[in-house]
């Protein structure tokens, strides 16, 4: 039943929205970035899509009807009536224009939405669904699994997610308000210091989504994203095992190249960021697995040879404001290693 | 009370020639020249000043507008770092909002509603003054901000704890609090005498229903500032101490929440947007039948709609909090009563469209500007009603989308109409016509260049870009919308840069405009072109809602002073005090003249101001203590004064002087400011339950550390002082004065007493107010009652002075109703708080 409504509703967002979208001269083209409204991924999102199209197809058959009508009695001939009849024509036009119009409007606009919104709504299912927390640093994102096998999983400026099942987004802010949104899977909200809120999305294929912190929180708000990736059930939850605290330990424990980069490591870094089974720092990112994360810097450049070691050596420039020191102080070469040793955690 | 018909009068020998009566007038009334006319009270200078500041801070708030757009023309743009584009965001916003179009609002009604009900000025000259003063130095202030690079960069709604002295630890934030708070003082002076003005000093026989639409839509917004300013005031305080002092409102660990600021700003901001769009709609209902050439329909509608706006404004503010995890019955109701707003909105839009249909309109330049305002608006309020619809706004929320449609309601509902307001009124403020060519050019620019910025930046909202952000990268479909929204901007600029060069240009070569250009139906057009500080030779008695269209000899008339009150020999500055409702009239209200202490004090705010910023606390400390001397001397000049009215005496037939009446308009002035007051105090107490029961970690001792039996004590003193002023007031109602000296020194020694033992149990009370929240709370509830405690003692005190002067007594009995009306408002707050801060807590308990 539910797919069936599923598709009606797609072929009636595609069919409204071509001739709408040309009719303001716009084109579509623009729909392709991986954050449009436009190109939902998620039930929630594209409902939201759908009462958007109808909202704006409505909208604009009023905006043009009072135009025309404003526009008309300019040139329109005068006509000579009574008093009275001035009095009739002037309520028809109050009462049906002022009060008609905007009554029966909201109420089909209430009528549509207010289920539309439920739907984002945690509300107890059967089943409970898998529940992913987020947490906003300025400007990085903390990501943690409570739910998986064997222990609470925490990574850093990345987030995998199961597709095809509702996943609760419990989200917190660690320093100032910051904002958790996925535009292609639904709504945002904010992430409140002191509070908890909660947010159900779910992403119907797998596939990678681009997210944002929406609330203003600082200069570098703008360098604040996250690549949300949906996979397939058993895909996430080999992930998630091979990112439990024993496992990644053996990672460094195994490594016998990169000894001198984890003893800068250990001097420059620890403190403030987590490598599993080397240091518990939680001023920055967790860096457990950083060679396997799609992007670096909150998303602001992708993860390549040599990216890490860029990252170090430039990141000022490149992320003016971030909380991490200048490495100034740093040997080029011990950069360099500890970028190479950090690329290595990939498990 | 009779009914004065001063049709007749003057009457035979007494009357003097035009020119004789202009020039009395103009003694009295004149503008003095050189360094004095720092101290002119007269609302039509003061509303141009208003109006040409507002420009001027236009441009630097435009200029900031040009900066973000050529910044966001292209991806990856490294024009201004990401710190200096944070500043230039949020001082767009908030010059914008705060210092162009609230204050040149404000501006064009100081200028035109005297005129437009035929009094002679603003009922409080002096506070126009104060509020100008305020205005601009404020104003300066947070302007220098930007120049030192040190300007506020946390968003104009200032969020906490991004703004907290943690995360913004400059001097930016403290600009912002006391800058706007400063200019805040402008906005609360302009409100209440406004609203007292179109109350009580509307010409004789104006009755409300007659008064024309543009005063009751100025009176919503008066009484909006009123109320709902002080939410805002009273956050920026509490933000300020827990910046300074480390008072833990809104910070977490403290017992505070950061949700308290978004709700008593939004508490503010939300009825802001209107009190920005009444004017402007004023505007357009001023306009339209004017250039349709018949009365507008629907009259009462419109009013209907006025009243319907200013009381569902204060109901929508959560509207901005959606993403906030508000409680999903909450939204709901939210979301109805915002949508719900389109219906007012709607109904006026309807009203226009009948008033054109029924009429012959012309398509004059300020109807060019109203169409483009009817079209633009229109579209920001269809988008408004979808982003009532909380699913969708959880989605567009804090996007570009979001600027768009507040740029289409805040340009298109107040901008367009301003300027056709404007280009109405230029004849009026210059005698002269402006270019139609340049204004046609302008218009055309702005509007289209307005709509290729804003329209499509719906749709770059809707590909996912979120507001506030200082660059963007390559690949998200942005570019080609961002690169046409900065071009279009540019040509917006032009064709507004356009239009100010023909205001500019029109007072040199405009053609000289012929007396009531357009044909316009009320009083301001009766005025000489430009009009001269009296306004009115004579006051007109009212009997229709279009006195210049039934009959169109009146203007000659008024200027040969065959009306009333065209009298100048006594030196007074007089127009009538009338009956709010009908427009009859009760007394002669005198105005004070021109005075050097609204500057004073202004002044001495304005260092108050500034040592805050630089944290030199002591001289803050004088610079308070001096402010309140320069008021309190201000009011010295009152009654029966020398320099007010020292004698009583009126022609035969007219009222008594309002100083010599328990009725004069100080009594409503100082109603509408207990009602600011009031909001304020409410808002107070919604700060204190709301911690008590929503703050994430609020922290409470077991028992209240107030001392019960002190604050009963207190209030008993309070209570003591309100009974025997009552008295007193009575006595002087039945024309008794006797003990009144003694009277009046006593309550205020009760006073002081009341002020001493709160004192008392606020230092026995031994707060940590920098460790939690809750006694944070108490201790700005405690200072609250101990200022109100304290200025009550020395008004009291200096009306037992009065006495011994003589400036009060049987002969002047105004004052003591007006100083009673305070000592009542502090017995009800106190005893309030008394409840809310020292019972209620030992009958529920933590």
């Amino acid at each position: 039943m539910r797919l069936i409504i599923q598709r009606l509703t797609q072929q009636r967002v595609n069919s409204l929205g071509t001739p709408l979208a040309l009719s303001v001269g716009l084109l579509l083209a623009g729909c392709a970035g991986d954050k449009s409204i436009l190109d939902p991924a998620g039930q929630a999102a594209r409902d939201v899509v759908m009462i958007w199209w109808v909202m704006l197809g409505f909208g604009t058959v009023v905006l043009v009807l009072v135009t025309a009508f404003w526009l008309y009695t300019f040139k329109r001939k005068e006509v000579i009536r009574t008093p009275a009849e001035e009095r009739t024509i002037a309520r028809r036009w109050i009462i049906g224009g002022g009060i008609v119009l905007p009554v029966a409007s909201i109420t089909a606009l209430l009528a549509f939405g207010v289920p539309t919104g439920q739907r984002l709504l945690p509300l107890p299912l059967a089943e409970p669904p898998e529940v992913i927390e987020v947490i906003g640093h300025q400007w990085w994102w903390e990501v943690r699994y409570p739910g998986a096998e064997g222990g609470e999983v925490v990574t850093s400026n990345q987030l995998i997610m199961p597709a095809g099942e509702p996943i609760d987004f419990h989200v917190t802010g660690a320093d100032v308000i910051h904002a958790f949104w996925v535009p292609r899977l639904g709504g945002k909200i904010d992430m409140i210091p002191g509070r908890v809120n909660k947010i159900r999305l779910e992403a119907d294929e797998p596939a990678v989504f681009g997210a944002q912190c929406a609330e203003f929180c600082g200069a570098q708000h703008a360098q604040m994203q996250l690549y949300v990736e949906a996979v397939e059930r058993d895909e996430y939850d080999a992930w998630l095992a091979a990112r439990q605290t024993e496992a990644l330990s053996s990672l460094a424990a195994n490594d016998q190249q990169h000894e001198t980069a984890r003893e800068a490591f250990m001097t420059h870094c620890a403190s403030c960021h987590r490598v599993a089974g080397l240091s518990s720092g939680e001023e920055g990112p967790d860096l457990s697995d950083l060679g396997s994360r799609t992007s670096l810097g909150a998303g602001i450049m992708a993860m390549e040879e040599g990216a890490v070691t860029h990252w170090l050596k430039h990141h000022q420039r490149l992320k003016p404001g971030n909380k991490m020191p200048p490495h100034d102080d740093i040997e080029t070469a011990t950069l360099e290693s500890l970028g190479a040793w950090l690329e290595t955690l990939t498990p | 009370m009779t009914t004065i018909n001063r049709e007749a009068t003057p009457e035979g020998d007494n009357i003097k020639g035009p020119n004789q009566l202009h020039n009395d007038l103009h003694d009295i009334w004149g503008n003095p020249r050189g360094l004095k006319a720092l101290t002119i009270v007269n609302h039509t200078t003061l509303g141009l000043r208003f109006m040409v500041t507002g420009m001027v801070f236009f441009l630097i708030g435009g200029l900031l507008a040009m900066l973000v757009r050529t910044q966001l023309a292209l991806p990856d743009q490294d024009f201004m770092s990401p710190d200096i584009y944070s500043q230039v965001t949020t001082m767009h916003g908030t010059v914008m909002m705060f210092l162009f179009a609230i204050p040149m609002l404000e501006g064009l009604a100081i200028y035109m509603i005297p005129k437009m009900i035929g009094a002679r000025d603003l009922v409080c000259p002096r506070l126009t003054s104060l509020g100008y003063w305020c205005y601009l130095f404020g104003g300066i202030i947070l302007s220098f901000s930007l120049v030192l690079e040190m300007a506020p960069d946390s968003g104009w709604f200032m969020y906490t704890p991004l703004s907290s002295s943690e995360y913004s630890p400059g001097l930016g934030s403290d600009f912002w609090l006391l800058g706007i708070t400063f200019v805040e003082i402008s906005a609360l002076s302009a409100g209440v005498e406004l609203v007292v003005s179109i109350l009580r000093t509307r010409t004789q026989g104006m009755a409300l229903h007659k008064m024309p639409l543009f005063a009751w839509y100025i009176l919503a917004m008066a009484l909006m500032i009123v109320v709902g300013f002080p939410p805002l005031i009273l956050g920026s305080i509490l933000l300020e101490l827990e910046r300074a002092v480390g008072m833990p409102f809104f910070e977490v660990a403290g017992g505070g929440d950061p949700i308290l600021w978004q709700h008593l700003f939004w508490l503010f901001g939300h009825p802001e947007v209107y009190i920005i769009f009444l004017p402007a709609a004023g505007i357009v209902s001023t306009l339209i039948p004017v250039f349709a050439g018949r009365p507008i329909v629907g009259y009462g509608w419109v009013v209907f709609a006025i009243t319907v706006t200013g009381f569902i404004s204060f109901g929508l503010w959560v509207h901005h909090m959606f993403t906030v995890g508000i409680p999903q019955l909450a939204q709901a109701f939210f979301s109805a009563a915002s949508m719900l707003v389109a219906v007012p909105t709607a109904i006026q839009v309807f009203v226009w469209l009948a008033t054109l249909w029924l009429g012959k309109p012309k398509m004059k330049l300020p109807m060019l500007w109203i169409v483009g305002f009817l079209i633009i608006f229109v579209c920001g309020g269809l988008t408004g009603v979808m982003l009532a619809l909380v699913p969708f706004n959880w989605q567009v929320h804090d996007t570009h989308f979001v600027v768009a449609h507040m740029h289409y309601v805040l340009v298109g509902g107040m901008f367009f109409p301003l300027i056709a307001g404007l280009y109405y009124w230029l004849p009026l403020f210059s005698g002269r016509m402006p270019s139609e060519t340049l204004g046609k050019w302008g218009f055309w620019l702005t509007f289209s260049g307005f709509n290729g910025t804003f329209l499509i930046m719906h749709w770059t909202g809707l590909l996912g870009m979120p507001r506030r952000v200082y660059s963007y990268e390559t690949g998200m479909g942005w570019d080609i919308f961002n690169l046409l929204s900065s071009m279009s901007s540019f040509i917006m600029s032009a064709g507004i840069a356009m239009v100010l060069l023909d205001f500019a240009l029109h007072f040199r070569f405009g053609k000289p405009a012929k007396h009531n250009p357009w044909n316009a139906d009320t009083l301001e057009w009766a005025n000489s072109m430009p009009p001269s500080a009296y306004n009115f030779v004579s006051l007109p008695k009212i009997e229709t809602r279009h006195p210049l269209w039934d009959d169109p000899d009146l203007p000659r008339t008024m200027a040969e002073g065959q009306h009333s009150l065209a009298v100048a020999t006594h030196g007074r500055r007089e127009m009538w005090g009338t009956d709010p409702l009908t427009g009859k009239v009760r007394e002669i209200i005198h105005l004070p003249g021109n005075s050097w202490w609204p500057l004073f004090a202004a002044m001495a705010l304005a260092v108050v101001c500034v040592s805050l910023l630089t944290r030199l606390y002591p001289l803050a400390g004088i610079a308070v203590v001096v402010a309140g001397l320069f008021l309190l001397r201000w009011s010295w000049e009152n009654g029966a004064h020398p320099k007010a009215a020292p004698d009583a005496e009126v022609a035969p037939g007219d009222p008594p002087l309002h100083s010599r009446t328990m009725d004069g308009p100080g009594l409503w002035a100082m109603s509408i400011t207990l009602l600011a007051n009031g909001s304020f105090f409410l808002s107070y107490l919604f700060g204190w339950f709301y911690l008590w029961t929503v703050s994430p970690e609020w922290r409470m001792p077991e028992t209240s550390p107030l001392s019960l039996v002190g604050l009963i004590l207190a209030g008993v003193a309070l209570t003591a002082g309100v009974v025997i002023l009552e008295k007193l007031v009575r006595g002087l109602r039945q024309g008794k004065d006797a003990g009144l000296a003694v009277g009046m020194y006593s309550i205020s020694a009760l006073g002081f007493v009341q002020v001493a033992v709160t004192l008392w149990v606020l230092l026995s009370a031994d707060l940590a107010v920098t460790e939690t929240s809750h006694d944070a709370i108490i201790m700005v509830g405690l200072a609250y009652a101990l200022l109100h405690g304290g200025l009550g003692a020395v008004l009291t005190l200096l009306q037992g002075l009065r006495v011994g002067y003589g400036y009060v007594g049987a002969h002047a009995p105004f004052e003591p109703a007006v100083v009673a009306q305070w000592w009542r408002y502090n017995l009800v707050t106190f005893w309030i708080l008394v409840g809310a801060l020292a019972v209620l807590p030992r009958v529920i308990g933590s």
